[in-house]
């Protein structure tokens, strides 16, 4: 999500040397603390040291997959920086999990009930590998833990009992929601005792009962693919996109301004020759533009700079939400940066009925869509599906991040000439059907003994 | 493991010629009769020992399938010895050497040696490619020949041992520049020109741990 320059400008006053320190073996002072996860690539590639040196050769940027098939042959694939760090700062993920519990009846005989959920998590870190790391160790657990907690009222809500209960799709939203904020707080309270961590971004799909829930907080994305369609599963958190959440916040807590950057927009950009002539502007609530005098205040930077890719919160940062970055400041001013940023993820969720063998759920880190859009991701998708007999979406992703990361002539091109990536690049492609296949074998399995067929999950209200 | 130099290997050649078995036959020393498709690449490395040095072999054994071809095409660069391989049961693996050698010193450094492998010598009653061809090709191009079985692991160590003679040779007589990387070889820590003496000599300076990776 940084440009190279502003990662080293931000590198410079935040954690990046002690990150780098942590491998390279140097110690910076402060950085006394250990790192709380050794570095390394995904659990899923199984690479040993040797291959994790081989994987982070900057010049030839190798792309690397699983080399033992993932479930329902769930495509990988990922290629290092073109030198902007020493390490891929990505991190990705997946696990199964099953929420089960014994009851026993009243009767003496025992109520069981076991659901199965498979989760894909993919974390772009900054200003050190640390967050990234923590995030692919630990969210998992802390899902699991809120939908344990959830688990009684998701089973009722799943098995026709007539009882009340809260819609499902809120019940596997609080959890994502509350397991993403526990997931920052833990980051916060790790700062006394590891070594500096940075950031990083959080894109997580949870397969559960028939349906996707798509977490996103950063500028991952989602997209779900069908033949050369697409639709977004996330938006990107952007300074520009979340221009007004900000600026809000801003002007309600001026404090955290100091007195260097400011709420207001204004037309043109004032200078100081233009002190007390009327200038227009609009605070943080106005949606037009309103007349006053130039003060010496208004001359302050405002809180977000920056167009597209290169919107900057406190000239700063890139993205607006995630974890980690608890001690980020500003990079002249100091201000602490974190009260702008939210771990809060947007939850997106899609039935999964309709699923057919060509669709797939897309997940990428920005280093793919920096150059691939959804409508060119969906056609590399649909090729390598069509023309694959075997592994279709690992060769799926292995093209997407080969495309995304061109050749090397003089500096990393696409095919097509332009420039390619220079980030790291994490790409998922995961089959849709096989887990609505898995659905409709939980519900014959919990069901077949029972004379309504139809499924009870027709009149669970969607979340909105 | 310390090593006195690195070398980097490509495998290269048509799909389904055996560049993963004889890469599984050299690393693991067994032999998987049905090896899933390579997909762009995949890693392998061992320890060998030249002129009672120790020389680690890092190998990226490559997809055959044409539809990786730009991806695998990237990883040429910076390899210091490469494996062509095809397979003696079938002529078009044969007939395709030329495509590939093309391929390989357009986009490779032009001291990069190449060892052609005639592959599955195990089948020779399904043969189609004389193993006097593969040897006239060779020396036509100057590479070095040898058949090889993936599966009873006939000559698969010689493939990739002489291979690495050759590099050393090279490097011995001046060809190589070892100083750089792209050459597809790397010394040593304890072998750093920067730092000369003898692992354990207790040298001035001390800075021993500034290993490069």
């Amino acid at each position: 999500m940084f440009n190279r320059l502003k990662s080293a400008v931000i590198g410079a006053v935040n954690g990046l040397e002690s990150a780098n320190g942590a491998i390279e073996g140097t110690h910076y002072n402060k950085t006394t603390l250990a790192p709380k996860f050794p570095y390394g690539r995904p659990h899923f590639l199984s690479l040993g040291d040797d291959e994790v040196q081989m994987s982070a050769d900057h010049k030839l940027r190798p792309i690397i997959h699983p080399s033992k098939p993932l479930p329902h042959d769930t495509g990988y694939a990922e290629c290092v920086n073109a030198g902007k760090s020493r390490w891929n700062e990505d991190q990705a993920v997946y696990r199964q999990g099953i929420l089960s519990k014994a009851t026993p009846n009243e009767d003496g005989s025992v109520q069981k009930f076991a659901i199965p959920y498979t989760y894909y998590g993919i974390f772009d870190g900054h200003a050190g590998v640390g967050a990234a790391l923590c995030a692919a160790f630990q969210l998992h657990h802390i899902i699991h833990e809120k939908l344990v907690d959830a688990q009684d009222d998701i089973w009722v809500s799943f098995s026709k009992k007539n009882l009340p209960c809260k819609p499902r799709d809120l019940l596997i939203i609080g959890a994502l929601e509350s397991a993403f904020k526990e997931m920052d707080q833990l980051l916060s309270e790790d700062r006394n005792k590891y070594q500096a961590a940075g950031g990083c971004t959080a894109l997580v799909a949870l397969f559960i009962l028939g349906k996707l829930y798509v977490a996103n907080a950063g500028d991952s994305r989602a997209i779900i693919c069908k033949n050369d369609k697409y639709s977004p599963m996330s938006m990107d958190f952007t300074p520009e996109n979340e221009r007004d959440r900000i600026r809000r916040l801003a002007q309600e807590q001026p404090s955290l301004l100091g007195n260097e950057f400011t709420a207001k927009e204004y037309i043109g950009s004032p200078k100081s020759g233009d002190l007390g002539k009327t200038v227009m502007f609009r605070d943080a609530y106005m949606k037009g533009w309103a007349y006053k005098t130039l003060q010496p205040e208004d001359l302050r930077v405002s809180v977000i700079t920056g167009r597209g890719k290169r919107s900057r919160v406190m000239g700063t940062i890139g993205v607006t939400r995630g974890f980690g970055d608890h001690d980020l400041t500003a990079v002249y001013q100091k201000l602490p940066i974190k009260p702008f940023l939210s771990s809060h993820p947007e939850v997106q969720v899609h039935l999964l009925s309709a699923a057919d063998d060509k669709e797939v759920l897309v997940m990428g880190t920005d280093g793919l869509w920096d150059v691939v859009d959804g409508h060119k991701a969906a056609d590399i998708v649909a090729k390598s599906i069509n023309a694959f007999e075997d592994k279709k979406f690992v060769s799926a992703a292995t093209c997407l991040v080969g495309y995304a990361r061109g050749s090397l002539n003089n500096s990393w091109m696409l095919k097509e000439g332009k420039p390619a990536s220079c980030d790291d690049i994490s790409v998922f492609v995961i089959p849709l059907l096989p887990y609505q296949v898995e659905y409709e074998e939980l519900l014959k399995k919990c069901f077949l003994n029972e004379t309504s067929e139809t499924s009870s999950d027709e009149n669970i209200e969607t979340a909105k | 493991m310390s090593y006195a130099y690195l070398f980097k290997y490509i495998i290269i050649g048509d799909t389904g010629v055996g560049k993963s078995c004889l890469l599984l036959q050299f690393t693991d020393k067994r032999f998987q009769p049905v090896h899933d498709l390579t997909i762009g690449v995949e890693f392998g490395a061992r320890m060998i020992t030249i002129d009672s040095k120790q020389i680690k072999l890092q190998i990226w054994d490559t997809a055959g399938q044409e539809a990786f071809r730009s991806i695998t095409r990237s990883y040429y660069r910076g390899a210091a010895g490469a494996l062509l391989v095809y397979d003696i049961t079938r002529r078009e693996t044969f007939n395709h050497l030329t495509t590939w050698l093309d391929d390989a010193r357009q986009h490779s450094n032009s001291n990069m040696v190449i060892m052609l492998i005639g592959n599955k010598s195990d089948l020779e009653s399904r043969r189609e490619v004389k193993q006097e061809e593969g040897a006239a090709f060779a020396r036509e191009h100057g590479l070095v020949f040898m058949e090889t079985s993936a599966k009873t692991a006939a000559n698969v160590e010689e493939a990739f041992i002489n291979t690495a003679k050759e590099i050393y040779e090279k490097i011995q007589e001046g060809v190589f520049d070892i100083n750089n990387e792209a050459n597809g070889i790397k010394i040593g820590p304890q072998h750093s020109p920067t730092n000369p003496s003898l692992p354990g000599a207790g040298g001035s300076g001390g800075s021993q741990g500034s290993s490069c990776c």
